[in-house]
């Protein structure tokens, strides 16, 4: 036995800690449980209701709408912040002057709060006179006089741009550490067999990168899932339902609705969903990366 | 691609030779391209920022003008309505709660990430996802049991309930990203510390503390930032007593229209504690962010 092992003390210094994250994880995500199986009326639990919770839930077409606008939301902004912040590391990586200074400015977007990243780009696209209402959208014909946030056909693809804009900077720098953290060998090699630049990155940059790419994509995707702060800032959901992704949803619902039953089922699936894409992440994160 | 990139006149004594001309290689010629595409990359990104600023001081008429007003008369007025609306007291609460949850997460979770890093327990990897789901789980799923627990025993609208809350993505959080920086020490000393009689947990305290310095300082900060800019918590759980930056924004979109000057006053304000964190901790974020995935 080395000299730090025994038997109880990593434990107790584990407790704490892990009492605290059972009272404020597990137990809400019980109780949430417990409610999911209960009718609620005005914040009061009554009687038990099976199942009924859920198969309202299902029925319910916002649930499965709520779902698709989540999924186009993240098959629009997602490709794009992959792309761009692949291309921003690469830029980042060649011999660049003042590096020290841009890298933490381009941190801001990624950093600041969810709100004020809303409130920026409500300014931006106000009404009329912001920046880019007036001077883009509307000089170039899409839209007149009203803000792309409360056009049905334009608010997602705005939202999508503002996830963008806030974290392709994240994408870029992620992947920046990543080509830092590269071998030099492979590219003397390939050098010396008068490899192209592009041979390079196909062969070389493209697949050393892959499992970090994959890594990085999933805490994308699952942080993606759960934007609420932007959406609730810049249409909180409309016009109508078409930029109600499942916070949103969740949110109207119980605090606005106050069909606390249901959203504590939607709560609950929402949570074993997030559950399964974690293990997920931590499988492929461990076994590829090395992490953990 | 094996040659330096200059090659330096060397004089007779191997000290090098100040010479009076400056060739710019080829490759610095490139890297000056490069440098000013990053610049403007970095330009575009930050403008809506710089553009939001600039309505601190910018009178209500040149906001709504259309064409754009590019040039302006500054104003203060919107620092007035700012300081009269009892902004400088939410910026007093978010500062606090921030610290108050950011340093019980350290406490807690200092410990427990270095007892991840370096045992092996049992159950590692169910314990260590139970700790990564907590900080994926969406907060709103989060926030409707939390709601009516909270509500039911009288902690909505308190410094102890919204601490509680933050603990469940900052305490998570924390430990994930700890325990990879803890994984970096090397195990010697603590073991010629143990061999020569301390007990395991003065070595803790004496060993492993103060090599984690600064790593806690770096992720200590990031956890602030969460705390700093966090909005739905805040927003359902806290209200009157309790009022957080971020909940005061949405607050300025008032009857009589949107208070677009002191709004990006607000916004301004919660944006210095963010900029401070990230010219210190440069090289840590990274890491923080993909939670000790990348090694950055």
């Amino acid at each position: 036995m080395r000299p730090l092992e025994s038997r109880w003390y990593p434990y107790a210094l584990l407790a704490p800690a892990f009492l605290v994250l059972v009272v404020v994880s597990l137990v809400p995500f019980l109780f949430a449980m417990y409610l999911s199986f209960h009718q609620i009326n005005f914040g009061r639990v009554g009687d038990f209701a099976g199942w009924s919770n859920y198969s309202r839930l299902m029925d319910n077409e916002r649930t499965w709408n709520s779902l698709w606008v989540a999924t186009k939301f993240i098959l629009i902004a997602f490709p794009l912040q992959f792309i761009l912040g692949l291309g921003g590391a690469l830029l980042l990586n060649k011999r660049v002057w003042g590096r020290s200074v841009i890298l933490p400015l381009l941190f801001i977007p990624t950093m600041m709060a969810p709100i004020v990243v809303g409130l920026v780009w409500k300014v931006m696209f106000a009404g009329s006179w912001g920046l880019l209402s007036y001077n883009i959208v509307e000089r170039f014909g899409f839209l007149e006089g009203t803000s792309v946030f409360s056009s049905p056909d334009y608010a997602l693809l705005a939202l999508a741009l503002v996830d963008v804009w806030q974290w392709t900077p994240f994408m870029m720098l992620a992947f920046f550490a990543g080509l830092q953290a590269l071998p030099v060998s492979p590219y003397r090699a390939a050098a010396v067999d008068g490899a192209t630049p592009m041979q390079m990155f196909f062969r070389l940059t493209l697949p050393l990168m892959a499992p970090l790419m994959v890594v990085i994509g999933m805490l994308r995707f699952i942080d993606a899932f759960k934007v609420f702060d932007t959406i609730y800032t810049l249409t909180a959901g409309g016009p109508g339902t078409s930029t109600e992704v499942p916070s949103l949803l969740a949110y109207r619902m119980s605090f606005e609705q106050w069909r606390i039953g249901e959203s504590a089922a939607f709560a609950v699936l929402v949570w074993i969903g997030f559950f399964v894409l974690c293990s997920l992440f931590y499988h492929v994160a461990k076994k590829k990366l090395n992490a953990f | 691609m094996n040659q330096p990139a200059s090659h330096a006149p060397v004089t007779a004594n191997g000290s090098i030779k100040k010479g009076p001309i400056k060739r710019i290689s080829r490759q610095e010629k490139v890297s000056v391209f490069w440098t000013l595409l990053l610049i403007v990359i970095a330009f575009i990104v930050l403008f809506p920022v710089l553009w939001v600023g600039s309505f601190m001081f910018r009178p209500d008429s040149a906001m709504f003008a259309r064409p754009t007003e590019w040039l302006f008369e500054p104003t203060l007025v919107h620092f007035r309505y700012v300081i009269d609306n009892g902004f400088i007291g939410y910026l007093g609460t978010s500062f606090a709660l921030a610290s108050i949850s950011t340093l019980l997460v350290v406490v807690l979770g200092t410990p427990a990430a270095y007892a991840f890093a370096r045992f092996n327990l049992r159950f590692r990897d169910d314990l260590f996802l139970f700790v990564l789901a907590t900080r994926m789980a969406p907060p709103i799923c989060m926030v409707i049991p939390f709601y009516m627990i909270f509500s039911n025993i009288g902690l909505i609208d308190t410094y102890f309930g919204l601490t509680l809350a933050y603990l469940t993505f900052n305490l998570s959080f924390y430990i994930w990203v700890m325990s990879s920086f803890c994984k970096d020490l090397p195990v010697a000393l603590e073991e010629v510390a143990i061999l020569e009689g301390h007990n395991r947990f003065a070595v803790f305290l004496r060993v492993v503390l103060p090599l984690l310095r600064s790593a806690i300082v770096a992720t200590g900060m990031l956890c602030f930032i969460f705390a700093w800019n966090e909005f739905m918590f805040a927003f359902m759980l806290g209200g009157q007593q309790v009022k957080t930056l971020p909940v005061a924004v949405p607050e300025l979109i008032t009857t009589q229209g949107v208070r677009w000057g002191p709004m990006a006053i607000v916004g301004t304000l919660s944006l210095v504690p963010v900029m401070l964190a990230v010219f210190l901790l440069q090289k840590h974020i990274v890491r923080g962010l993909t939670m000790g995935a990348v090694k950055g």
